[in-house]
This record gives structure tokens, C-alpha cells and sequence, in this order.
């Protein structure tokens, strides 16, 4: 027996914050004609995650499912969905602004929102820590370098 | 509405854009009085259906339908076709246009041109054919396609080829390329010759201009011109006797004798030149030979002399009479000479070495210039030069010295002041010089010769060099040389060879004639004309020392002002052509490389040790080769084979462009447009995967006069595809490469070309990839269905998103989304992308000129409140050009603009007319029967199956036939015109063709009867094409016997026709419209614009019909207005008789003579009939259509015009349900307006109340054309779309808390239960079934299962029944939308004036006729007659009252139903007759 979707919990204003940020602005203009899904390396891998239904659940209003499923975060972000898209949808730019949508929801695990947090701040210092050795010069450059070097080999 | 600026119009019409829609446009317009010009770009009409294989639904062969229309257009006297002809400028005003028309010129004279196509066997040049979508070659002299109308060659020139642009002397390269190609040689040195007498020369020692600008070096390198040329001429030598022989002599024309100082190349050209002209040509040659330098400068090993012998042989033979060893200024004087001479050429040659300066340089023994050096050798004095030889100098004449110098055994060194990048010297030549050992020293230069005494004089011992460096560039670009100070060595020699430069010897010339600074003679460089009258001089004494080929130039140059000189002619600067250079595109063509063939040599020892030739040349294997690189830049290439090859002599190259001013009073644009390409970014693999094809190629693949012979195979091993892949929407409904618009008939001709693939060829397994079904016209969802169950082809709802090759199988692979939502991969065998309209720039171009304008996509702007007028007055726009649109509505638009430009000139009809005229008709009452018997090929069509030969000679044995033969395209132009000739030739009485269908081409024979003198019933059909080819496919020798059957049977009948005679029957010039709707009022005012009276009878009490409901348009037409703008015109029409609340009850008669019964108690007598009598709107049952908050869209629609609040309460939700009472079991067709409404609606709502959800379900979103655009806005406003299955439809339920639609979510996988505030229904269109099978069976025209009526044909016949003289326009025929409805109504109003316009007809021939003496007047005829045409009357016979069957030959349709029903025998069909039927089948 199929699950029935409660029309009247459908929020069908979710599409129209979709397309209020940066990149979302197209994403009423799909016809669903799965090219996006076609090319998804990431769909091709896991079949569950498919930009084409993605869309559709953003356009009947399926907020919640949609922000808080783990799929959003499976998306590469390589393009491959926006190159060949007859409607200029940009399905790429459209996971970001969902994502943005579920942090800024609270609907990302709170785990993850940290572990990126983490991450981001590891970068920064990292970053930091290149750019004073490099400035500092001699032996602690030439060694940096000697690092970057093998770990980039 | 439609008037002129001022009182006098003209009447005529120009129609530019020769497709379908432009010839139905010229056929309506000239039928109804108007001269017609059509105007068309290309070398022949038919436009995109030329090209098409079948058409859908009917799967009628398209060029079978079409080719009656070219010829007829071609054949009317009032259309005169302008074919290969441009619009360049119009001006004046509706009514009064001025047209500048270019015709561009076909090299072929149209007069003279018969058609037969042996120039085009005999042109060597074949490039892309454009009509087979360049899957195959064409020639240069083409026709686009076999029954190409008109029937004329053209000549395709693209310019002067770059090669023969370089070329000082302009030979034409790659003329003689060509022809080496095709392995004529002997044509290829003619033409050669014609411009430059030394092809052995110049294939030896050329500088090849023409190399370095070959196209072919942006690919790899240039084709080894100078070598094929070099073939040629050692061909020549082999065949040296047959060429001599085939030498003629011009023979002395003129007085004027001329004398040529110098046998060199300059001087020889120009006596030759001279010589062909007629005038008595005298040479004299210092030297012992005549060459010049090509004797006396070039060793043999480059040029050996028995070449240069047979070319100066050949020149001595045309009359050229050379004297060697007269010395100018010793032997004879100029003095002399200008006395005797009316003309003299100075062409002496520069051949005095250039002295370097240096002490002793005169007076040391084994010091000797390079030119006397080569010179002493060519006489064969021996010189002695020691063992160490030092050249020094970098030009070819160094080169030439120095690997003489080996060739005698010596060790020689060349000393340059340059480096080897400034060596003037053929690159290929210092290798070669390198290779057999000569040494080079550059940046050095000789300063000083060292010497030992030796008797009296000095002998050289060395040769003092100074070190060089490089500086600032000089005057020739070149970095000068500077010496390095102190820096010099010495170079042990025994000779030394100054090869630094030449000039002319001169000293004979005294002060008589000027020279210049560098010692050569001074001339008028523009005309080679000398101080001196009569004088004139060229090549390396005017140049100083040049190239072979540029002497030549000079002597070409000079001869021919000396030419003119002597005719008192201007004096003409170096050649000017007038002709553009022509460079290839080369953009998007992938060229492969091809390696340049390398010229075998003699091997190094016999180089080194001999004077033998060092190169061998080509074998004829790699001429072969080496002439196929050549890219045809010219596309022409001005061989002249054409001209040899033509028998009626109508080829002229020379023939320019010529313009023309036409007047005419309204300008129809129907160009078409240009199908999306695959070089746009939509590529999906099209470029690089020769199985990926656009679906025109695919077209032309089914066409039986295709590449493949109609042959399903792909293009890359020219195997049956299994599975054939189509992509829909290839630049249609995509915004990434700017075509948001649908292209509207994509979907169905990919369905059409999967049915026919499938048909072809069983084992094509055709799969359709789509996004929605467009298949809104009429059948179009049965021929679908039938796709789908009949043929098997697959339906996958999904756009690709990729193409690879698997490079294993060779398959392609797709990559899309499957039904359940994964990434599917699937191998296809061929893939067909199908490709939608595009707008091409030249389009734009032509608005312009025409100051009409276009719509964001580049189509024509047709003014919707305003049908088929475009911004300009007077100019209407129809077909393609105006927007993406299939055959039919092409047509109707057609007509429909003819209509409108028929109206605007209506009182200038008949002023630039004309009436046909045929020969008396001959009497053969008394004549036995002389039978003429045509037998068709039909290009393979029958050709491929029967054996047409067999069949024609074996019809030469019946009795009474005279003549048989076979014919490629019997109904072709030139076919009728040698039909023509053929009866009055051969006396013919009776004619039979053995062909196609008598329903398609039997109107075309009989005319052509007409004209022979013939009367057109004395002619038989008989179909082998249906019958034999097609119904026995694969069995060609019973095919061949049955064809044989089919033709004695035919004969039989043929010997017993008889001339019939049809009468003539006025025409009463008034009409009947029958429904006062949108259509009705249309056709009406149509009709009655053109001076004719109107009955229009509305069973309503109001007009307007569905119209009335409808506020406004697709395109923002306000409906409203424009209704009561039309009621209002309508009632000023003294002649439109508007019959409310009425019906008709009895319709008789026939075309032009039409008597009805109206309810009113009206009876009217009419010529034609237009049916307009409207469809209703379905009426919902289902979806709870009762409850008050479920309305249809229509309801919806008028709600938003009225600017009503949409339901009680602010709606927060609207759900749409698509194909209510369409596309279902009951209504199997689609409603085609539905969609359109449903996206206007909810976009309307979401623009009028923004937080309302509006959700429409669909089956297929069919917003064909540019109302995809509405769709696109509605998609852009937030307007939700989710489709469902025929099986699973929406269930809309109310419950507590309201309307809840049920619909199963298929791309989530899920049901939605909608809440909604509102259901809307978008019920479909509906026929009134009764009253249109009662209509029908009065007007006795066909009604189809669904109860529309069937018009005659869906693709060319639209608006128009089988039944003369009745017409039918919108709803009445199918749904469609308002404007669509009015187009048809003027469409038909335009077939019916061209019925109104006459005063009389001609009944047919062919009717029942009864023998009142055998007549029993039982009535059983009468009762039988579907027509009603038959009457049982009494009648005075003679003396007596005789009773009998009547029958009206006006309305007799010749059907036979009486025939045989006729116990007594009495009755009989004329045409048809039971003997003759008996005859035929007596003979089977």
C-alpha cells in the first residue's frame, strides 16, 4: 500500500523560499523531464537520491522531508545536472540553498553541523600555519614545502 | 479594415518561398484573377515536403502528393516562377509594391536546358548534397532533386579558387585537378594550356603560388599542385604522337604580323597567344635553341630538355615560326623589325650574371658567373673548374650552379652572407643540394680572390670570405648583412661561381628605349606598353630575373595588349577579376588529414653522378591520391567539361546575375525557416557519432530516392539498425539554446518515421523518447496508439542526457532516467535526434528588406487581432516563417493569406491575367487506334521491383500500340513535354501510362493531352506502382508479370476509348455559409469582400457562436471586441444575407449550381458551400461536475475576464483536471485547445492572487508552438503540474472538510491527497454528432467515427470536401482555437472564390449515360443514385413520347451504381463502359 501525502500539511511556500535565494530562482520552471537525474553521478551510486524527485518535493511544499532527509548531503556538486538542463533550473545551486535552508532550519543533525564547524575552523588554521611559515622562511619553509610536496605525490 | 493608400491597385501578388504553403498560395491567387510571381531562393520550388519521405497520419508518400502541385504551379499561365532568384528591396505602399528581385545567375541558359543530366555526368566536381542532408554528393552542376521544378541545371560557383587567384598566369588549378582526378588528361593540359604553354616546365620548376594559399595547408599541407601538373606532362610525352596530331592549327585570321624578340618563356607564351589569335607570329632567338632560360639556366636534372622539345613542338605547330640564332642589334634591328611589324614583343631574358665587384673578377681563370656557367654547360662546352668549387650567392641559380658542380665530381661549397631562413632558393632544393654533399657556409661573403699566376694570366687559388652578423631589416624585410670586423678566412678554391644576380643585355639598344636604374627595360608597368608605339616588352627583361610562371604572366599580359593595341582597343592593367575569392567554410567540418604524397627520387649515387632527372614523379596510383586532397574551393572549378558535355549547348560561364522591378499590389512571405542543426550546442553526440542523426537524414534514409534507396540502414557499416533511438525536443522546448517554443510537429513525424522504419525493415525496433506526446491534431492520437500496438514502438518518457559510443559493439549508449526514477544505460544501434524549426538569420534579413517585423524567436510578427498580416500593410505572412507549424496548417495559413491579399486587390482581379489557350482538338472518329504506352520507374519506387525495361518493350507487342518506353519520373515536366512531342511526333490517338494512382496524377496526363491536340479522355492509367511494386515487394518477377497483365488489360480498354465531350455549366457566383460562428462570419465576409453574394445561416438566434463565450485569445486577442467589430463590418455587407434562427433543410445540386432549402422557408440557388457549423463544449459527468465548487475552465475563464473573486471564500487552492472528455474511450481525440486555456487560467490566477496554489493534472502538456510560453510563465508563477495515467485518473471526493482531488504522484511514488477549493475541468470539444451526420448526408460529404467532417485530404486538400464545390472550416472539422478557425475560414473562402471566380464549369466526362430505346423505365436507377441524378421522365424522341431513365450529367458523379444495378442493360458509363470493361477483362 503507497503512503498518501496529506495535502493540507504541504507547505507551498517552500518553493518560493527555494527560489529566493541565490540560485533557487529557477526551480519552478522544471518539468521534470529527468535529464538532472540522468546525469547524477550520485544517482547512479545510490538510486534513493534523485534531483528529478528532489524538485518535486520542493515544489508540492514536503519541507520537512525534504530538509531533514540525509540525501541532501549526498550531492557532489559537480554540475553534471545543470549543464544539461533545458530549463536552467541549476539543480547544483539548488542543493546548496538547501542545505543553507537546513542548517539555517535547524534541520541538519546537529553532529554534522559540528563536524563542519570543525572542519572549516581546522582549514583556517591550517591556512594560518602555512602562510607564517612561509613568511618566516629558511629551513621551516623548504621542510612545509617538502611536505606539501609529498603528501601532494 | 483592408484598404489601400490610393484608388489604383496591381493586380498581382508576389510569393516569396516556394514550399507547399507559397505554391498553394500562388495556385489560390492565380486562380481567382491575380498574377502571381513566386519568388524562390533556391534552383527549385517544393521547398521542406520535397524532402520528406511519408507524411502522418495518411503515410502518403509526401513527394507523390506534392509533385502534381510543382507541376501545376509550374503550369499555370498566371504564375510566373522566379526560381534562383532574391528579394532585394521593396518600396510603395499596399496595393502598389515595387520589388527589386535579383536572379542570380545558373551558367545554364533555362531556355536550352533540356534536363538530361549528361553534364552533370560529366562534371568531376562532387560536393555535399544539401537536399540528402549532405549524406551523399551532388555535382557541381546539379539539380536539387529529380523532379525538381523547374527542370534546369545549375552551376554552382563559389568564387575563384584561392589556388588559380595566386597563380600569376590564373590557371585554373583546380579545373585541371578535376579532371586528373577522373583520369582525363589530355582535357586536363588543354585547359592548362589555354592559359600557360609549358605544363612540363611548370610542373618541374615552378615557384607554386599557388601551394602556399591551398586551403588544404589549414589542415595538413598543401596538394602537390606543381607534381599532379608534372603527371600530366609526362603523360603527354608518352602520348607525344596522339597529342601532336590533335594539334589544329589556328591558321593566319588577321594581317598585321607580329615579331617576338626571345623564345623564352614570356616570348613563347605570347606567340602562342598571338598565334591562337590569328596573327602571323615571328620569333627570334639569339641562341642556337629556343627556351630561353628553361633551356639555357635550368641543368637537366630539373628540367630534362626532350619536355621542354615536345612543348616547344606543340607551340611550333600551332603556326608559331621561330628563328634561332638572330641576334637583336647584329642580325636585326628594332628598326627593322617595326617596320615590318605591326607589333614586337621585347622579351630578352636577363641572362648577364651580376658581377660581385671584386678585383680580378673578369680576368682569372676559373672565375665564371653562375648564368654563363649553366649556359656553357647547357651547349655542351666543357669548362675546367679544378676540383674546389665555390659558389657563392643564395637564389636558385646558386643552388642550380652548385649541385652542377657535384654532378661534375666536385666538392663544392656555397658561400651566403645570410643565414639559411633568407635563402631566396626553393627550401627543397637546398636539402636536396645538402644531401648530395654541397657544403654551406653562411653569414660569410667572398671579399677577395686569391690567384697564382698561370702563362699570361692569373688562376685561382682561393677565395677570401668576410664574417657576417645580421642587422636592422632592409628594404626586402630581410635582416641586412653586416660584416664583423677583422674577421675573414680564407676558402681554398679552384673555381668560383658568383650566382648573386641577373639583368638583361641591353647594349644593342642605344637611346631608342629607356631602362631603369636595375638595367631592365622601362615599361608601363600597368599594360607592358614601352616608350615606343607598337612596342612592348616582358618577363625577366621587364622583372629582372623572376619565375617560369611569371614570364609566362608577362606574356599572357603583354600578348594580350598588343591584341588590343592592334584592334585600337583600351590597353588593360594585369588581370582583374571580378570574381570574389572563394575560401571554404571550414568552420564545423571535419576535414581528415591527409598525408601529401611524397615524389619518389632516384637514389643518391645516380643523383651525384648524373644529370638524370631527379625526381621520377607520381605513379598514376598516386595521382590518384594526391588529386583527391584537392578541396574544390571554387566548387565549380571551370573545367568546361559541362560545355563538351552538352548537346543542346545551354551552359555559359559567363553568364552574370541580372535584376528585375516587379510590381505587384500585396507580398506573401512563406520562406519556411531552417531545421535546428547539429552544430548548436544541443549536440548529445551529433557531431562526433556518425549513428547519431538529425531526423531530416533519417528522412532521407526512408525515401526510396534516398541515399540507402529507402534502405533502414545506419551511416557508420550500413547495417540494419535493431534498435533506432528518437530524441525528442532537439532544439525545442529548451532555453539553453534559445528556443523555448515547441516545434509542433516533432513529435508526430518521429512517430511517423518509427512506424515507417518499422514498416521497412521488421527488425527496427523503434524507441521514443519524449517528455509530453504532442499529438494534438486531428488522428493524431490514434495514429499513435497505433504506433504503439500495431508497429511496437516504444514510448520512454524521458529526455536524454547523454551519448557515448561503446567502442566494443559499436552501439551508442543512452544515458536516462527509467520509469522508476534511476540512471538506466541502454545500447541503441542508431539514435535519430528530432530536430525542431529555428529561425535562420537569413529570415531576419528578408523582414528587413521587407520592413516587416519578427518576434523574439526571429519568426515573421503576424498580427493576432488581424490573421496572417504582418506590421507592414499588404504584407501577409504564412507557414514556418511565421512560427513552427505542420503541413496542413501551412496550407490553410497559405490560402488564408492568399485570401487576405486577394481581398486587399480584389478590383484589380483579372487585370494581369491571362486565359489558357489549347489546340484545337483533333477529330480521329474515323482513325484506328494509334497507342502510345509510358511505363514509369518512379525512381526505384517501381524501378526497384518490376522490371520496368521488360514491361515497356513487352507493351510494344499489343495490338495497337505505336510506341512504348520508360520513363524515371513519368510525371515530370520534362517527361510531359516528351509526352507531348510524342503524340503529335508519332500521330498518337490514345495514350496509356503505367504508373501510380490515377487519384494523384491522372489530372496531369489528361492535360497534357490536352495541349498535344488530344482530347484528354482518350487516356488510360494504370497503377503498377500499388499494385505491382508495392502489394509484391518481394517478388520482382511476378511483379514484373502482373505489371505485364495490368498493362495488356489497359491496352485493351485504351483501343475502345472514346472522346467525350463534358458540358458546360454556368456557375451561379453566390454562397452558402452554414454557421454564423467565428468561422462562418470569417468565411462570409471573406467571400462577400471579393464582390460575391452570401447566404449565412446560424441556427442560433444570435452570431458568434462559441466565440461569445470566449473573452479573449492565446494572444491576448479581445475576443470581445473583436466579435462585435466583426457583427458590426458584417452588417454593412449589402450582400451578406444573414439568416438567424434557421437551418438548413435540403441541400441539391451541384458545384455552381447549388438550390437549398432553408427552415425559414427561404429558397436559395448558390454555387459553393461553406461548412461552418461549430463543435459544442463536452459536458462533464464525472469528478463531481455537479458540485457547485467544480467548474470547467471555460466557466474559470470568464470569472478572470470578469474580474470576479474566484470562488466564495479567497481560494487558497485550485486543482485543474486536464482531458476531461478527451483521449478517453468515448472522445478518443485530443481537444488540442485545453492545455493552452488551463496554463493561460492558472496563470492568470496566480497572477490576480499570488498565495493561491494552483495544481494542474495532466496526461501531456500539449502548449504546441509558441504557446509552450504560456506554460513556461505559468511553471515561472508557481503553478504545479503533476501528470497521471489514462488508468489512474485523479478521484475527486468532498468531505468534511471539503474537495479533496486523489492523485497518484508517480515521480515521488506516492498519493497526494489535494484539499481544494476549487476543481476545475478542462473539458474538451465535442462535434454535434447528429446534426453533423444529418448535414452531412444532404451536402453528401463524409462525417469520420468521431462525427467531425472528413475533408478531402488532411495534408493538401484541408479545408475542402471530395465533393466540388464544398468547403469546411473550425470546429466543424476538428477542435482547434479561434484563430486557428478563422485561418481556415478565409482559407476556405479563398478555394471557394477560385470556384466563384468563374462564370462556368465543365462538368466531367465520365458519367452514366442511358439508351432510351433499351430503357424499361423501371426506376430502379432512381432509387439507387446516391446523388440523386437520375429522374425517370418522359421525353420526345422523334415522333413518339419515349419514358426512360434521366440522368443530370451536372450532378452525376460517375460512381456506377446504376450501371450495374440496370436490368435492361440501358444503362452505361461513360469512360468506364461495360465494354471496355469487358475488354480488360477478356484479356486477363
Amino acid at each position: 500500500m503507497m503512503k498518501t501525502i496529506d495535502g493540507t500539511k504541504l507547505d507551498s511556500q517552500f518553493k518560493y523560499d527555494v527560489a529566493a535565494w541565490p540560485g533557487g530562482e529557477n526551480v519552478t520552471m522544471c518539468y521534470s523531464c529527468g535529464t538532472c537525474t540522468a546525469a547524477c553521478p550520485a544517482s547512479d551510486v545510490n538510486a534513493e537520491f534523485n534531483p528529478r524527485k528532489i524538485i518535486r518535493q520542493v515544489l508540492l511544499g514536503m519541507r520537512a522531508e525534504v530538509l531533514s532527509s540525509p540525501l541532501l548531503w549526498e550531492c557532489i556538486q559537480c554540475y553534471a545536472c545543470t549543464s544539461q538542463c533545458p530549463q536552467n533550473v541549476k539543480f547544483r545551486d539548488v542543493m546548496r540553498v538547501l542545505r543553507e535552508m537546513a542548517v539555517a532550519e535547524g534541520f541538519a543533525p546537529s553532529e554534522m553541523i559540528d563536524q563542519a564547524k570543525q572542519l572549516g575552523t581546522f582549514t583556517i588554521e591550517m591556512r594560518q600555519k602555512l602562510i607564517a611559515q612561509a613568511l618566516a622562511g629558511g629551513d621551516a619553509c623548504e621542510k612545509t614545502k617538502a611536505k606539501i610536496e609529498k603528501v601532494l605525490e | 479594415m483592408i484598404k489601400a493608400a490610393d484608388d489604383f491597385k496591381t493586380g498581382a501578388v508576389m510569393v516569396i518561398g516556394g514550399g507547399i504553403g507559397g505554391i498553394q498560395a500562388a495556385l489560390d491567387l492565380a486562380d481567382s484573377g491575380q498574377k502571381v510571381y513566386l519568388l524562390e531562393s533556391s534552383p527549385a520550388i517544393g521547398g521542406v515536403m520535397a524532402r520528406l519521405d511519408k507524411t502522418f497520419p495518411t503515410n502518403d508518400c509526401s513527394m507523390c502528393i506534392l509533385s502534381p502541385k510543382l507541376v501545376e504551379a509550374a503550369r499555370h499561365l498566371n504564375i510566373e516562377l522566379l526560381t534562383y532568384s532574391d528579394l532585394l528591396s521593396v518600396t510603395g505602399q499596399a496595393g502598389r509594391y515595387r520589388v527589386r528581385v535579383k536572379h542570380k545567375p545558373r551558367y545554364v541558359d533555362a531556355d536550352k536546358c533540356t534536363g538530361c543530366g549528361d553534364c552533370e555526368l560529366a562534371c568531376p566536381v562532387a560536393v555535399p548534397n544539401e537536399y540528402e542532408e549532405n549524406t551523399c554528393q551532388r555535382k557541381a552542376i546539379y539539380r536539387p532533386y529529380a523532379q525538381g521544378v523547374p527542370n534546369i541545371f545549375t552551376i554552382e560557383k563559389a568564387g575563384e579558387p584561392p589556388c588559380q587567384q595566386a597563380c600569376p598566369a590564373s590557371v585554373p588549378v583546380q579545373g585541371y585537378i578535376a579532371l586528373i582526378q577522373q583520369g582525363k588528361y589530355a582535357e586536363a593540359l588543354a585547359i592548362v594550356r589555354e592559359k600557360m604553354v609549358f605544363p612540363a616546365v611548370c610542373g618541374r620548376v615552378c615557384v607554386r603560388f599557388c601551394e602556399g594559399v591551398c586551403t588544404r595547408n589549414q589542415i595538413d599541407s598543401p596538394v602537390d599542385i606543381m607534381h599532379l601538373k608534372r603527371f600530366i606532362s609526362d603523360w603527354e610525352l608518352e602520348h607525344a604522337d596522339e597529342v601532336e596530331e590533335a594539334i589544329e592549327q589556328p591558321g593566319v585570321t588577321r594581317e598585321e604580323k607580329i615579331a617576338v624578340i626571345g623564345a623564352g618563356p614570356a616570348g613563347l607564351q605570347a606567340a602562342a597567344n598571338l598565334t591562337r589569335q590569328g596573327y602571323a607570329v615571328t620569333v627570334f632567338e639569339a641562341l642556337p635553341a629556343p627556351g630561353g632560360m628553361m633551356r639555357y639556366g635550368i641543368p637537366d636534372y630539373r628540367l630534362p630538355k626532350d619536355q621542354l622539345d615536345l612543348e616547344i613542338d606543340i607551340i611550333r605547330k600551332l603556326g608559331v615560326d621561330i628563328r634561332c640564332g638572330v641576334k637583336i642589334g647584329e642580325d636585326i634591328t628594332l628598326a627593322d623589325l617595326r617596320k615590318d611589324y605591326a607589333g614586337v614583343l621585347l622579351a630578352v631574358g636577363a641572362h648577364v650574371g651580376s658581377k660581385m665587384g671584386l678585383d680580378g673578377e673578369d680576368d682569372t681563370a676559373g672565375v665564371c658567373d653562375g648564368v654563363e656557367f649553366l649556359r656553357n654547360l647547357a651547349h655542351g662546352q666543357s669548362m675546367d673548374i679544378g676540383e674546389k668549387v665555390v659558389v657563392a650567392g643564395g637564389g636558385n641559380a646558386a643552388i642550380d650552379a652548385a649541385r652542377t658542380s657535384v654532378r661534375l665530381g666536385k666538392k663544392v661549397t656555397v658561400v651566403y652572407r645570410r643565414t639559411r631562413s633568407e635563402m631566396p632558393a626553393d627550401d627543397r632544393e637546398v636539402e636536396e643540394a645538402i644531401e648530395e654533399g654541397v657544403e654551406f657556409l653562411f653569414l660569410a661573403n667572398p671579399t677577395e680572390i686569391l690567384s697564382t699566376p698561370l702563362g699570361g694570366a692569373k688562376k685561382i687559388t682561393a677565395v677570401r670570405c668576410q664574417r657576417m652578423k645580421l642587422g636592422k631589416p632592409d628594404e626586402s624585410g630581410r635582416r641586412r648583412p653586416v660584416p664583423i670586423e677583422g674577421d675573414t678566412f680564407e676558402l681554398q678554391a679552384d673555381a668560383l661561381i658568383p650566382a648573386i644576380g641577373q639583368k638583361p643585355e641591353l647594349t644593342w639598344l642605344g637611346d631608342e628605349l629607356k631602362t631603369t636604374r636595375w638595367g631592365t627595360l622601362d615599361v608601363d608597368e600597368k599594360t607592358l606598353a614601352t616608350s615606343m608605339e607598337g612596342v612592348f616588352a616582358g618577363g625577366d627583361a621587364v622583372s629582372g630575373p623572376a619565375s617560369v610562371i611569371e614570364a609566362i604572366a608577362h606574356g599572357n599580359h603583354a600578348s594580350e595588349n598588343m591584341h588590343r593595341y592592334l584592334r585600337g582597343q583600351e590597353l588593360l592593367p594585369p588581370r582583374e577579376s571580378a570574381i570574389p575569392i572563394a575560401y571554404p567554410d571550414l568552420t564545423g567540418r571535419v576535414e581528415p588529414e591527409v598525408q601529401r604524397v611524397d615524389v619518389p627520387m632516384i637514389d643518391l649515387q645516380q643523383r651525384t653522378s648524373t644529370f638524370d632527372e631527379v625526381e621520377t614523379g607520381y605513379t598514376a596510383e598516386d595521382v590518384a591520391i594526391e588529386a583527391q586532397r584537392c578541396m574544390q574551393c571554387g566548387i565549380c572549378s571551370n573545367c568546361q567539361e559541362c560545355v563538351r558535355a552538352c548537346k543542346a549547348d545551354a551552359i555559359d560561364h559567363s553568364q552574370v546575375a541580372t535584376y528585375s522591378d516587379i510590381d505587384v499590389g500585396s507580398i506573401i512571405l512563406c520562406p519556411g525557416a531552417e531545421l535546428f542543426s547539429k552544430q548548436a550546442n544541443f549536440d548529445l553526440g551529433g557531431s562526433r557519432y556518425a549513428d547519431v542523426i538529425t531526423s531530416m537524414e533519417f528522412e532521407r534514409i526512408l525515401s526510396a530516392s534516398g541515399p540507402t534507396g529507402g534502405h533502414v540502414v545506419r551511416p557508420s557499416d550500413g547495417k540494419v539498425p535493431a534498435k533506432v533511438a528518437f530524441l525528442q525536443c532537439v532544439g525545442s522546448r529548451d532555453i539553453s539554446c534559445h528556443n523555448g517554443y515547441c516545434s509542433s510537429v516533432c513529435c508526430m513525424y518521429a512517430v511517423k518515421e518509427a512506424v515507417i522504419a518499422h514498416e521497412h525493415e521488421k527488425r527496427v525496433h523503434p524507441t521514443i523518447f519524449f517528455m509530453d506526446v504532442r499529438a494534438y491534431g486531428k488522428d493524431f492520437d490514434k495514429y499513435c496508439t497505433r504506433a504503439q500496438e500495431e508497429y511496437g514502438v516504444r514510448f520512454e518518457r524521458s529526455r536524454v542526457y547523454n551519448i557515448e559510443r561503446d567502442e566494443q559493439s559499436g552501439q551508442l549508449v543512452l544515458q536516462y532516467t527509467d520509469a522508476k526514477g534511476q540512471v538506466a544505460r541502454e545500447n541503441f544501434d542508431m539514435v535519430v535526434q528530432s530536430v525542431g524549426f529555428t529561425a535562420p538569420a537569413e529570415l531576419r534579413h528578408l523582414a528587413n528588406k521587407l520592413g516587416v517585423r519578427c518576434d523574439e524567436y526571429g519568426f515573421v510578427w503576424t498580427d493576432p487581432d488581424f490573421p496572417l498580416q504582418t506590421s507592414r500593410e499588404g504584407i501577409f505572412a504564412a507557414g514556418v516563417a511565421a512560427g513552427p507549424k505542420d503541413i496542413p496548417e501551412t496550407v490553410v495559413q497559405s490560402s488564408a493569406a492568399a485570401c487576405q491579399a486577394g481581398r486587399l486587390l480584389s478590383e484589380a482581379a483579372g487585370t494581369l491575367t491571362r486565359e489558357p489557350e489549347y489546340p484545337p482538338e483533333m477529330d480521329l472518329s474515323a482513325e484506328a487506334p494509334r497507342i502510345g504506352v509510358f511505363v514509369c520507374h518512379c525512381g526505384i519506387n517501381i524501378g526497384g521491383v518490376v522490371d520496368v525495361p521488360s514491361v515497356a518493350e513487352y507493351s510494344k507487342s499489343l495490338p495497337g500500340v505505336v510506341h512504348a518506353e520508360e520513363n524515371l519520373y513519368t510525371c515530370s515536366q520534362d517527361t510531359q513535354e516528351h509526352i507531348r512531342d510524342v503524340i503529335i511526333e508519332k500521330n498518337l490517338n490514345r495514350v496509356v501510362v503505367a504508373s501510380c494512382t490515377p487519384r494523384t496524377h491522372e489530372a496531369l496526363f489528361r492535360e497534357t493531352l490536352r495541349e498535344a491536340g488530344l482530347n484528354p479522355d482518350l487516356f488510360a492509367m494504370t497503377n503498377i506502382r500499388d499494385q505491382c511494386s508495392w502489394a509484391h515487394m518481394n517478388e520482382p518477377e511476378a511483379a514484373t508479370a502482373k505489371a505485364m497483365d495490368l498493362l495488356r488489360m489497359v491496352a485493351a480498354k485504351a483501343r475502345l476509348l472514346k472522346a467525350l465531350h463534358a458540358e458546360k455549366m454556368p456557375v451561379i457566383q453566390k454562397a452558402l455559409v452554414i454557421g454564423g460562428g467565428a468561422s462562418g462570419m470569417h468565411a462570409a465576409m471573406a467571400i462577400a469582400d471579393r464582390g460575391y453574394e452570401v447566404f449565412l445561416v446560424e441556427k442560433e438566434k444570435e452570431l458568434g457562436g462559441n466565440l461569445r463565450q470566449v473573452r479573449t485569445g492565446f494572444d491576448g486577442q479581445d475576443y470581445g471586441r473583436l466579435l462585435d467589430e466583426c457583427r458590426e463590418r458584417l452588417g454593412t455587407f449589402s450582400q451578406i444575407n444573414v439568416c438567424t434562427d434557421t437551418t438548413v433543410e435540403e441541400v441539391g445540386g451541384f458545384v455552381g449550381n447549388f438550390k437549398t432549402k432553408l427552415s425559414n422557408g427561404q429558397e436559395i440557388d448558390h454555387g459553393v458551400v461553406v461548412v461552418a457549423t461549430g463543435a459544442k463544449a463536452h459536458q462533464p459527468t464525472d469528478y463531481l461536475a455537479s458540485d457547485p465548487s467544480v467548474i470547467t475552465q471555460l466557466d474559470l475563464h470568464q470569472k478572470l475576464a470578469d474580474g470576479e473573486t474566484i470562488a466564495a471564500e479567497k481560494p487558497s487552492r485550485i486543482v485543474m483536471i486536464q482531458c476531461v472528455g478527451s483521449r478517453t474511450d468515448e472522445h478518443p481525440w485530443c481537444s488540442r485547445l485545453c492545455c493552452t486555456r488551463a496554463v493561460i487560467n492558472a496563470a492568470d490566477v496566480k497572477k490576480a492572487s499570488p498565495e493561491t496554489d494552483v495544481v494542474v493534472l495532466y496526461r501531456d502538456i500539449r502548449t504546441y508552438g509558441s504557446q509552450e510560453t504560456h506554460y513556461q510563465r505559468a511553471r515561472e508563477l508557481g503553478v504545479n503540474f503533476i501528470r497521471f495515467e489514462a488508468d489512474a485518473p485523479p478521484v475527486v471526493k468532498r468531505d468534511k472538510a471539503g474537495l479533496v482531488v486523489s492523485i497518484t504522484e508517480g515521480i515521488i511514488g506516492q498519493v497526494v491527497d489535494i484539499p481544494a477549493d476549487l476543481v476545475v475541468l478542462s473539458t474538451g470539444v465535442e462535434p454535434d454528432v447528429q446534426a453533423n451526420d444529418a448535414l452531412g448526408k444532404q451536402l453528401k460529404v463524409p462525417v469520420n467515427d468521431e462525427g467531425f467532417f472528413l475533408e478531402a485530404h488532411v495534408k493538401l486538400r484541408p479545408v475542402e470536401f471530395a465533393t466540388d464545390g464544398i468547403f469546411l472550416a473550425g470546429l466543424a472539422h476538428s477542435p482547434k482555437n479561434a484563430g486557428e478557425s478563422i485561418a481556415q475560414a478565409l482559407a476556405a473562402g479563398s478555394r471557394a472564390c477560385s470556384i466563384l471566380e468563374r462564370t462556368e464549369i465543365a462538368a466531367q466526362g465520365a458519367i452514366a449515360e442511358c439508351d432510351p430505346d433499351a430503357c424499361v423505365a423501371c426506376g430502379l436507377c432512381e432509387h439507387l443514385c446516391p446523388y440523386n441524378a437520375i429522374t425517370v421522365e418522359s421525353q420526345r424522341i422523334g415522333r413518339e413520347d419515349k419514358t426512360f431513365a434521366k440522368v443530370n450529367p451536372a450532378i452525376c458523379k460517375g460512381c456506377g451504381a446504376c450501371v450495374a444495378a440496370c436490368r435492361s442493360n440501358a444503362l452505361d458509363l461513360r469512360g468506364f463502359t461495360n465494354q471496355q470493361i469487358l475488354a480488360e477483362i477478356m484479356e486477363l
